[in-house]
């Protein structure tokens, strides 16, 4: 059969044609289910576009494409990005009627000539290529909406609540001791190196701005 | 103090880059149409013969094809198959009974969509322009099981009829048509196909030509002419050539509407009756409804229309000997009618709908089998207009001799296309807003009065004004009472969100009206905060089906709109409710007359001339070979808040701000070179000028200008060093790129145009697109405080993106990252490629096809900008580029807030004990 279509372009017009199927993939697991705006536009020269919409089978086809030139493949869909491609029409080297044409993967802000992987190449002037989904259009921004947990986990919140807990509760606990262990606490207070009478904090409390200025030892 | 203030610039810079979920689908709003639907290629069908359910498809005069839910009105599927272009071109749905396809025919391109979700099936492709379409119905039933096939008649220099395979689309025969006579339909039996050709004689008559095919091979087996005298003047009195039934008609009449002609198709007999005169009118119109089965009975019905009134005959074939006889007619009813006809098995039966009532008859006896009063429709008309159906399909469920179920679907003389179920409409969609050429917004006259009464306070001494404000509050005290009755509920609805505000009580002026002009020559008017309704629609201008007319529509004032076209100038309208304001003399003569454009120009052979008092100011002439592609100018109601951009060190940059500033664009079609000018249109000098080559001409190439920055798009073709693809080009204009400096403008309050030559410095930057933009437009705020979004119209992705300024600005570095102070600005590094995140498509899921052009205005608060998108579609929507900064949005939680207070509320009685308690026992220690 497909012998048939290429014997059939070949007698009656010097024109390729490229068939694009769509392939599931892991941002598109069903074609089927892609809205049947979903089309293929294929930009050759100026003035030349050809669009097509998509078939019921996944595909799009675009029969006749006239004249050897370098095209760019852009297909379009409400919900999924999908790669540019770069699709060249030749003259066969031989002189026979049939083109050579050759698809592959084009970047946008590069040259021209940058081409990505290929995507197939037929002698015939029929090709058939296979094209995945690049990425899923994500339209909506969520608002951040007010979150108590969100809110009680921020590391503000939680330094609020520990100095909270330390001065409302360190008293109670003081209170509540019983004398003699309050004593070994207090000692112990005095004894630590950070905020004993002769500890750092202490220090750094009584530092005198003046008389240090003044050169003082 | 001014970290505050820093704090709300910056927070002003920060542009909104995205549709937020909570606000898609509520504060925008879609009108997905097809456009006014046409009476032949509108019917009920099943797309999935297991299932019971129909839909209604349609092929539209706007050449767009879809299928509508009979249920609700909503839109199962859309192909526009003619993207912005309106012609009176033929075009032809067809469907075979039980299959899941629809044929469609429209320029020179066949198609077979799938019925059920509209995907396409194969498309064929035919030299000239299709002048019909038909679906072969064989009854030898060997061909049931799959796809039926479809017969094309094409016209061109080669007409043909060619036979194409139902399920592939190829080509199974085609027949060459000889001679100069000009196709114009085909029309298939169960053994033939005959194609019908229009011959002229001699003396200028048209003679119809039946030329009958094989359907198998396509091999020509009889041919014959039929003598139509000189009745036939135009193809425009054919009244029907019918397709698919069992004895397939053509019927004329003559010029004059007297005598009626029926020729069964394969006999050369014609019929001749004469057609009744109903009191004095002229018959003004004779339209035939036929079934479209091959099974049906051959009965058919003719309607006649008269300026005033309608009535109808039904006639018989008998189809043993082909003869046609009157079976019965149907009284005159006064105002117009339309017939429809649905079939069920072998059974016709006509339905009838007037102003008033939809009856349903059968085609073999005169008896009405269902007579229901049609119920309120819903639709908005002008005033003291009478609404009048024009065309109806109906679906018809008969149970023994009663209608069990009958489903309209019809277009009225306002171009709702309405569904009626029995005599009540279950839905209408507006499809005249599909031919939308012209809008505008206009305020509302109330929300402006309390701006203007503030004003005359502000310029009046303060005696005056005091007494002004005195009396305006004493006037607002008598609203007190009514207004306390109703604060309950307004708060209520108010902490749950749900308050419907009207026009009337509308304080941010999202409630503005929208009036479009169509091309029927009708203007209708929109409520943009609430548009789920027409508020008027009447016909402004009477245009033949033949005349087009371009609109302009502005609103001189809140609560006026002014319609304006090449023939009338304008004439005003209350915009409330559409009533024509009659004045004696234009209102604002006076004002033109005292404020006079000091330059007008006009485009005058391909060239620009502008004008100061009839003497040539300058003169605008494109280069060899080239042409004015478009003209934009800066918007006349502007507004800047600032003349200069601050930097980051608090430097700043001084904006070149003139208002006569207008991007011309010229093409050069031999060598696809497009030249862009930036030209100030007083003084005619050109300020920037760029060219561009490999351009698409024939692809749109949109511009705009707005605040001192223009942007242009086009389509270019692969170079050295650029891609193929799609380009955006931004560029701004300063008055000196040295901060804090004017250039020669230093020190200077007024300067003019004419004379002194001050050049500004442009910036441009050029990104690559990931596709073509059609048309672009801006964003508009009160003040111009709020920062600018660039819109776009995307016609491939069916989309209106709104592009954040920083993202376009031509300062963002190149090849370098930015420094501290261009961080702080917002700037961010250039890179050429600028891909439109799907957050910024204001229509985010919805598909808005086919947009001609955006309008914006501002709303009564600062922060928000109106949209309103038309063209096949219509798309509306509220923007706050920077945030809604001036109002509580959604994400103000109204309930969390209370819930917050009573929270503090408990907190404070439950503490309060405890505290006194404390205080008491302090008191009780230290004395």
């Amino acid at each position: 059969m497909k012998s048939l279509i290429s014997l059939l372009c070949a007698t009656l017009a010097s024109a390729a044609s490229l068939s694009i199927t769509i392939l599931p993939s892991m941002h598109l697991s069903n074609p089927a289910s892609l809205p049947p705006s979903t089309h293929a536009v294929l930009t050759g020269a100026p003035g030349v576009r050809y669009d097509t919409p998509i078939r019921r089978d996944n595909s799009f086809k675009f029969p006749d494409i006239a004249g050897e030139a370098s095209y760019l493949l852009t297909i379009h869909s409400r919900d999924h990005f999908f790669p540019p491609l770069r699709v060249d029409v030749t003259k066969a080297a031989d002189g026979t009627y049939a083109e050579t044409i050759s698809a592959w993967q084009t970047f946008r802000g590069n040259e021209w000539s940058n081409k990505g992987s290929p995507y197939g190449t037929a002698n015939n002037g029929v090709l058939a290529i296979q094209i995945q989904a690049a990425s899923q259009k994500e339209f909506y921004q969520t608002r951040g909406g007010f979150d108590i947990l969100g809110f009680l986990k921020s590391p503000m919140i939680l330094m609020g609540l520990v100095s909270v807990v330390f001065i409302f509760g360190l008293p109670y606990i003081m209170d509540n001791m019983d004398p003699d262990t309050k004593q070994e606490f207090e000692e112990m207070q005095k004894k630590s190196p950070l905020t004993g009478s002769q500890g750092a904090a202490n220090q750094m409390q009584n530092f005198d701005i003046a008389s240090w200025l003044a050169g003082k030892k | 103090m001014l970290l505050p203030l820093l704090t709300a610039a910056t927070l002003l810079l920060r542009p909104s880059l995205a549709v937020f979920a909570d606000e898609a689908w509520s504060v925008d709003y879609h009108f997905a149409l097809l456009g006014e639907p046409r009476e032949s290629t509108t019917f009920f069908h099943q797309p999935n013969p297991a299932l019971k359910a129909s839909l209604i498809y349609t092929l539209s005069e706007e050449g767009a094809l879809g299928a509508v839910n009979p249920r609700d009105g909503s839109l199962v599927w859309r192909q526009p198959l003619q993207e912005n272009s309106y012609s009176h071109n033929a075009s032809f749905l067809r469907t075979g009974e039980g299959r899941d396809v629809v044929v469609s025919g429209i320029g020179n391109e066949i198609a077979s969509w799938s019925a059920d979700n509209g995907r396409l099936v194969w498309n064929v492709r035919t030299e000239g322009e299709l002048r019909d379409v038909e679906i072969l119905e064989l009854s030898n039933g060997k061909e049931t099981a799959g796809a039926k096939d479809a017969v094309a008649l094409s016209a061109g220099p080669r007409p043909a009829v060619r036979r194409i395979d139902g399920a592939t689309g190829a080509v199974k025969w085609e027949h060459m048509l000889d001679g100069s006579d000009e196709p114009y339909q085909v029309s298939a039996s169960s053994t033939h196909i005959y194609a019908i050709l229009l011959h002229k004689t001699m003396l200028g008559y048209l003679k119809l030509r039946v030329v009958s095919l094989d359907p198998v091979t396509g091999t020509k087996m009889d041919e014959y002419t039929l003598s139509s005298e000189n009745e036939l003047a135009t193809a425009d009195t054919i009244v029907s050539v019918g397709a698919n039934s069992a004895s397939p008609i053509i019927a004329w009449t003559d010029a004059a509407h007297s005598t009626l002609k029926v020729n069964v198709i394969g006999t050369k007999s014609i019929a001749s009756f004469n057609i009744e005169k109903h009191g004095e009118e002229t018959v003004e119109r004779v339209r035939l409804h036929a079934p479209y089965h091959v099974n049906s009975l051959s009965h058919f019905l003719v309607h006649y229309e008269t300026a005033t009134s309608h009535w109808a005959e039904v006639y018989h074939i008998d189809a043993k000997n082909g003869k046609v006889a009157k079976a019965y007619s149907l009284p005159k009813l006064p105002g117009k009618g339309a017939f429809s006809t649905s079939t069920s098995d072998a059974n016709v039966y006509f339905t009838r709908i007037t102003r008033d009532e939809l009856s349903t008859l059968s085609s073999a006896s005169h008896g009405v089998l269902g007579r229901w009063p049609i119920g309120p429709l819903g639709v908005a008309g002008g005033v003291g207009e009478v609404i009048e159906p024009v065309h109806a399909v109906s679906e018809v469920s008969v149970k023994g001799d009663a209608v069990s179920a009958i489903r309209t679907v019809f277009l009225l003389s306002t171009g709702d296309w309405v569904l009626l179920r029995g005599g009540n409409a279950i839905w209408n969609r507006p499809e005249m807003l599909a031919s939308t050429i012209a809008a505008t917004f206009a305020a509302p006259a109330k929300i402006e009065a309390l701006a203007e009464q503030l004003q005359a306070e502000a310029h009046s001494n303060p005696v005056s004004a005091y007494a002004h404000r005195l009396t305006r509050h004493l006037s607002e005290l008598q609203r007190l009472p009514a207004f306390l009755v109703t604060l309950p509920q307004t708060l209520v609805k108010g902490l749950l969100g749900t308050s419907e505000d009207d026009v009337a009580s509308d304080s941010f002026g999202f409630h503005q009206i929208i009036t479009c002009a169509t091309r029927s020559g009708r203007v209708l008017a929109l409520d943009a905060g609430k548009p789920d309704r027409v508020l008027w629609n009447r016909q402004v201008a009477d245009l033949k089906p033949d005349q087009s007319w371009q609109p302009r529509l502005s609103s001189p004032k809140p609560g006026v709109v002014t319609i304006s076209s090449n023939a009338a100038t304008g004439i005003q309208y209350n915009i409330t409710d559409g009533e024509q304001i009659i004045t004696t003399l234009p209102e604002d003569v006076e004002a033109d007359a005292a404020a006079p454009r000091a330059v007008q120009y006009t485009m005058t052979n391909g060239a620009l001339e502008a004008k100061v008092d009839s003497n040539t100011a300058w003169h605008f002439a494109p280069a060899q070979g080239e042409y004015i592609h478009s003209l934009i100018p800066r918007p006349v109601n502007d507004p800047v808040a600032s003349i200069g951009k601050v930097l980051g060190d608090r430097r700043v940059l001084y904006k070149y701000l003139d208002p006569n500033l207008a991007l011309l664009v010229t093409v050069k079609n031999s060598s696809s070179i497009a030249s862009f000018y930036v030209l100030n249109t007083v003084s005619g000098a050109i300020i920037h000028t760029n060219t561009h080559t490999g351009i698409d001409i024939t692809a749109p190439i949109a511009s705009i200008v707005s605040e001192n920055w223009f942007a242009y798009t086009f389509t270019v073709e692969a170079a050295d060093d650029s891609p193929k693809g799609n380009h955006l080009v931004m560029g701004e204009l300063f008055e000196s790129l040295v901060p804090n400096d004017r250039g020669p403008l230093t020190g200077k309050s007024n300067y003019s145009s004419l004379e002194t030559g001050t050049e500004p410095f442009t910036l441009t930057h050029t990104y690559q697109i990931p596709e073509t933009i059609s048309k672009l437009s801006v964003t508009r705020t009160r003040q111009g405080i709020t920062s600018r979004q660039l819109l776009a119209v995307l016609p491939d992705s069916h989309a209106l993106v709104g592009i954040p300024y920083p993202m376009l600005d031509p300062r963002r570095p190149v090849a370098r990252d930015p420094t501290k102070e261009e961080q702080m600005e917002g700037l961010v590094r250039y890179s050429p490629v600028l891909d439109f995140d799907p957050k910024w498509y204001l229509s985010h899921q919805r598909e808005v096809v086919g947009i001609k052009d955006v309008v914006t205005n501002p709303a009564l608060i600062e922060s928000t900008s109106l949209v309103f998108a038309y063209g096949l579609d219509v798309f509306g929507t509220k923007l706050s580029p920077s945030f809604s900064f001036d109002i509580l949005g959604k994400d103000f939680n109204k309930l969390q807030m209370l819930a917050t207070v009573a929270a503090l509320a408990v907190l404070t009685f439950v503490v309060a004990p405890l505290v006194t308690r404390k205080q008491v026992d302090q008191r009780w220690k230290f004395m």
